[in-house]
């Protein structure tokens, strides 16, 4: 009966917290239309702020309770109002595509910032409120901390209920989603409401994440995809119903703890710390989708697909020049451009996925990871029927993970992706590899091929790519790519055309899974060892906006992308020192750059194009979606500099 | 194969062997609002059916029944002999059936050529018709008069043209049961004469479409049977003279003139 009662109270706490998490999100979703996937992270902000605040040591030593009231009552909300100014307020009417990647670039530059604020090999506590005093219900240990997180959430879900139903500004709040237009009319001003949902939405997440991170620990990444896990509430809740969404926090919370208390070992208690995200998942699964009815004409102009011959000279041209870089290069910048040729691999699945197919998937890495542990495991890890296992893995866990989510579109898909990748990391790779281990990779070894050194592995990189551009762009001109473009363009007329559209679907989610899984043989072969943080989900969502920023549907859009995060410690040196974080960058670069849906590659081409009839050739322009031609010009270019850096040092 | 319906209750068995398609006693509910209503029409092989009725009567809503892409909250519906109910909607599409969309639904990133062309690959890929898809897709793209703008991408185009994709892609899997749900609207007064011939053209194969329109007078011209929507319900159905004559239908038109002459 203690146990019980006090899984109960800590189980009730988690609750709360997921509670005020859904609250947030559902604020700024039913005022906005906008899903803030970087709400996680501006409770982690907001928790590391208050330290920040009130830490006697590390920081400025401020009253705890006047930094509290700073942090919940002036910085977030103002922090809240400059993101809906900056970010959320040019969104209007927005694809889902683009708050997509708009909201998932800011969580990217969140955690940049953290990390470069907060170093995160440094230790940092955050006390408990009370400093973890509290008082005993029977056996059961209450801590004051614990009273407050229920009682702020209480209170805060009384109030905004009120809020929602009996006041003006809280009606105008519900109605400015569905039409904006007509509340402005009524005289209700939406860009007000909208502020002020955005300034909520910002304490309430900061409150959250204060509340959170005694709990657990002060660690960014930690603390972001913790309130990941309050997503889940917020779908129970449809992303609509309040009520819906604390009670499905609270099963959460309930849930979670008792299995961790009854569970002790074995399965159940193993997949713990999962539980939110195979809620969320299920919930997805269950929610009704849209029809098969999508509106036409929404498609962005995608650049003119290369031609066969044009995309094997330029596949040469790169496979050349990169023979011919890879001569003058060091042992570590061989390595650094053959991490560029497998994460343009991974990010070249997504051309496939998302950018003709049209599903948004962020869990590239995790399959590429299923892909590294396949090679690893069969066969001593060194031979090529270990890529053949690593391919065929992750195409079945493709599959299976595609078959309840091919109806799925949109924000929806996204977040079941995010989903799976968050389970695989938590209860996957932490498992197989075990906590601090890991697992060694082999180059395989083919017969009369050289592919042990770092040279060679490089080259193998290199012709694996481009073999793999030239097939994806052969399988686009295809009768197969038209239907993967039709059944994008509109699932509704390809159904009654007499296109199965799942299966469709299934095949190219299983394909682009496998293209992950043999990217994940050359990833491991890189390093020839992987560990549990080589995959992480963090990183399938930098693969997503780098394909979005390079410019999702050309070859040389995905090259470009891939390199220019791989590069990252060869340019560097040259770069301000505040700017240096990878996710920073990917973050900055995703809410510019990443708003123009073709890309870079996408003004590539476009560039090619006019070049092209400048210069009276044929006006149709052949090659200018492939170009490697651009990604070869940079690839040279940025590993000269990658030699003269090392050979500098 | 006798229908299987022929267990259930007198008033849903099919009542018209002959038809290409027949629908029984179809409703459906959204919400509150019940959008069609214990409608049963049947349309012949070799014959142009009208379906008419003012804005919101229904028709898109049993289009999208017929071809599965709409749930009804009840009643049936036959390809053929064969009950299709349950089928999704390609498996019944790929009993012969195809359809135009009101608010359009062409493959917007390809070229008019490419939109057919898919359809004719689709078609190639199911069916057993060996004709090579590209010699098929030339073939529609002159014959819905769409050769002029064949490269060019279908979501540049004006709405009249697109509408002709539709129907050029419907065309392109050489379909037995053709349905239209305002292919003419956007179309200037020639084009619709040429559209009514397309149509007239169609039937001599055996063809039998069933035809949306708010041009009365194309209808009249090609139907030769019609059937009249009001609030969800069939209000009345016969030859174009007899359904031109009719009261409740005058009534209806009357009631609903401004929108009708949208
Ligand atoms: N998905 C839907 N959800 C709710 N109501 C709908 C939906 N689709 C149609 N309706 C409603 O059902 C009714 C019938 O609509 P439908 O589009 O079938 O009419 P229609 O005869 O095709 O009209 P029009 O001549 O304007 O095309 C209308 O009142 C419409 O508002
Ligand atoms: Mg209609």
């Amino acid at each position: 009966m203690e146990i019980f009662l006090s899984y109960t109270v800590v189980g009730i706490v988690a609750g709360c917290v997921y509670a005020l998490i859904a609250t947030g999100l559902v604020v700024t979703y039913n005022t906005t239309g906008i899903f803030n996937f970087a709400h996680g992270a501006i409770a982690m902000v907001g928790a590391y702020t208050y330290w920040q605040f009130q830490d006697d040591f590390q920081g400025w030593g401020i009253n705890p309770v006047i930094s509290l009231i700073l942090v919940l009552f002036v910085l977030a909300p103002l922090f809240g109002l400059i993101v809906e100014r900056v970010l959320m307020r040019p969104l209007q009417g927005a694809s889902v595509d683009l708050t997509l990647v708009v909201t998932l670039g800011l969580l990217l530059f969140l955690v940049g910032v953290a990390q470069i604020a907060w170093d995160p090999n440094v230790t940092r506590n955050l006390p408990s409120f009370f400093n973890g005093a509290g008082f005993n219900i029977g056996y059961v240990q209450v801590s004051y901390h614990e009273v407050v997180a229920v009682v702020a959430t209480v209170a805060i879900a009384i109030s905004l209920r009120i809020l929602f139903n009996n006041t003006r500004t809280g009606i105008a709040m519900r109605a400015v989603v569905d039409n904006p237009d007509l509340l402005a009319m009524a005289g209700g001003r939406p860009v007000r409401v909208q502020q002020l949902a955005w300034a909520l939405s910002c304490s309430l997440a900061a409150l959250a994440g204060i509340l959170l991170a005694p709990i657990n620990r002060l660690d960014i990444l930690l603390l972001t995809l913790l309130v990941v896990d309050g997503y889940a509430a917020a779908i129970i809740g449809r992303l609509r119903n309040l009520p819906l969404a604390v009670g499905g926090a609270m099963a959460i919370g309930l849930g979670q703890n008792y299995l961790n208390g009854y569970a002790h070992s074995g399965f159940l208690n193993r997949i713990q710390f999962t539980i939110p995200m195979i809620v969320l998942f299920i919930m997805l699964i269950l929610l009704p989708q849209d029809r098969l009815k999508t509106a036409s004409f929404s498609g962005a102009v995608a650049p003119r697909v290369a031609g066969l011959k044009s995309s094997l000279i330029w596949g040469a041209v790169l496979i050349v020049g990169t023979y011919l870089v890879s001569l003058s290069l060091s042992d570590i910048n061989l390595r650094t451009g053959a991490s560029g040729f497998a994460l343009a691999l991974v990010l070249l699945s997504l051309l496939l996925l998302t950018g003709y197919g049209g599903m948004v998937s962020i869990c590239q890495m995790s399959m590429a990871g299923l892909g590294a542990i396949a090679m690893g495991h069969v066969a001593s890890g060194g031979s090529l029927l270990g890529v053949l296992a690593a391919i065929g893995l992750s195409g079945a866990v493709g599959a299976l993970l595609a078959l309840p989510t091919l109806k799925m579109r949109g924000l929806y898909l996204a977040l079941a992706t995010f989903a799976f990748a968050t389970v695989m990391d938590q209860a996957v790779f932490t498992q197989v590899f075990g906590t601090g281990g890991n697992l060694a990779i082999g180059r395989p070894h083919i017969p009369g091929i050289p592919t042990q050194s770092d040279q060679a592995w490089m080259m193998v990189c290199c012709i694996v790519f481009t073999a793999a551009a030239v097939a994806v762009l052969a399988v686009r001109r295809s009768s197969f790519g038209r239907k993967l473009v039709a059944v994008n363009d509109s699932p509704a007329a390809c159904a009654t055309l007499g296109v199965n559209v799942n299966y469709t679907k299934l095949i190219v989610f299983t394909s682009s899974a496998m293209m992950c899984g043999l990217a994940g043989v050359l990833i491991g072969g890189v390093t020839k060892q992987v560990d549990a943080l080589t995959f992480p989900a963090l990183l399938s969502l930098v693969a997503l906006l780098l394909a979005r920023v390079g410019g999702i549907n050309t070859a040389t859009g995905v090259l470009l992308g891939a390199f220019t995060f791989a590069l990252f410690p060869v340019f560097v040196p040259h770069l301000p020192h505040i700017l240096h974080n990878q996710f920073l960058l990917t973050g900055i670069a995703a809410v510019s750059v990443g708003r123009d849906p073709n890309g870079i590659g996408g003004r590539i081409a476009e560039g090619a194009a006019y070049l092209r009839k400048a210069f009276g050739m044929e006006a149709k322009p052949q090659f200018v979606a492939t170009g490697p031609v651009a990604g070869t010009a940079a690839a040279v270019f940025l590993e000269e500099e990658a030699n003269l850096v090392s050979a500098g040092r | 194969m006798s229908a299987p319906a022929a267990e259930k209750t007198g008033s849903t068995v099919r009542r018209d062997p002959h038809a290409a398609l027949e629908i029984i006693d179809v409703s459906v509910k959204f919400g509150g609002i019940t959008a069609v209503s214990d409608v049963s029409l049947s349309a012949r092989r070799g014959q142009i059916t009208g379906l008419i009725g003012p804005n919101g009567a229904g028709k898109t809503t049993t289009f999208n029944v017929i071809t599965g892409l709409q749930e009804p909250t009840n009643g049936r519906v036959f390809i053929g002999e064969r009950e299709v109910s349950h089928l999704p909607p390609y498996r019944r599409s790929r009993l012969g059936m195809a359809r135009t969309f009101q608010r359009l639904e062409v493959f917007g990133s390809l070229s008019v050529y490419e939109n057919v062309l898919a359809a004719a690959e689709f078609h190639h890929s199911w069916s057993d018709d060996a004709t090579p898809p590209r010699l098929v897709a030339n073939e529609i793209v002159e014959r819905v008069g769409l050769s002029t703008v064949s490269e060019e991408r279908v979501d540049a185009l004006p709405t009249g043209i697109a509408r002709l994709v539709e129907l050029g892609r419907a065309l392109a899997t050489r379909p037995d049961l053709l349905l239209l749900d305002e292919v003419g609207s956007g179309l200037n007064h020639e084009e619709t004469a040429a559209l009514g011939d397309l149509m007239i053209e169609l039937t001599r194969d055996g063809t039998a479409i069933l035809l949306v329109e708010h041009d009365v007078e194309l209808v009249m011209r090609v139907c030769d049977r019609i059937f009249v929507l009001d609030f969800g319900r069939l209000i009345a159905n016969g030859t174009p003279e007899q359904i031109q004559k009719d009261p409740a239908v005058q009534a209806a038109y009357l009631g609903a003139d401004t929108e009708e002459q949208k």
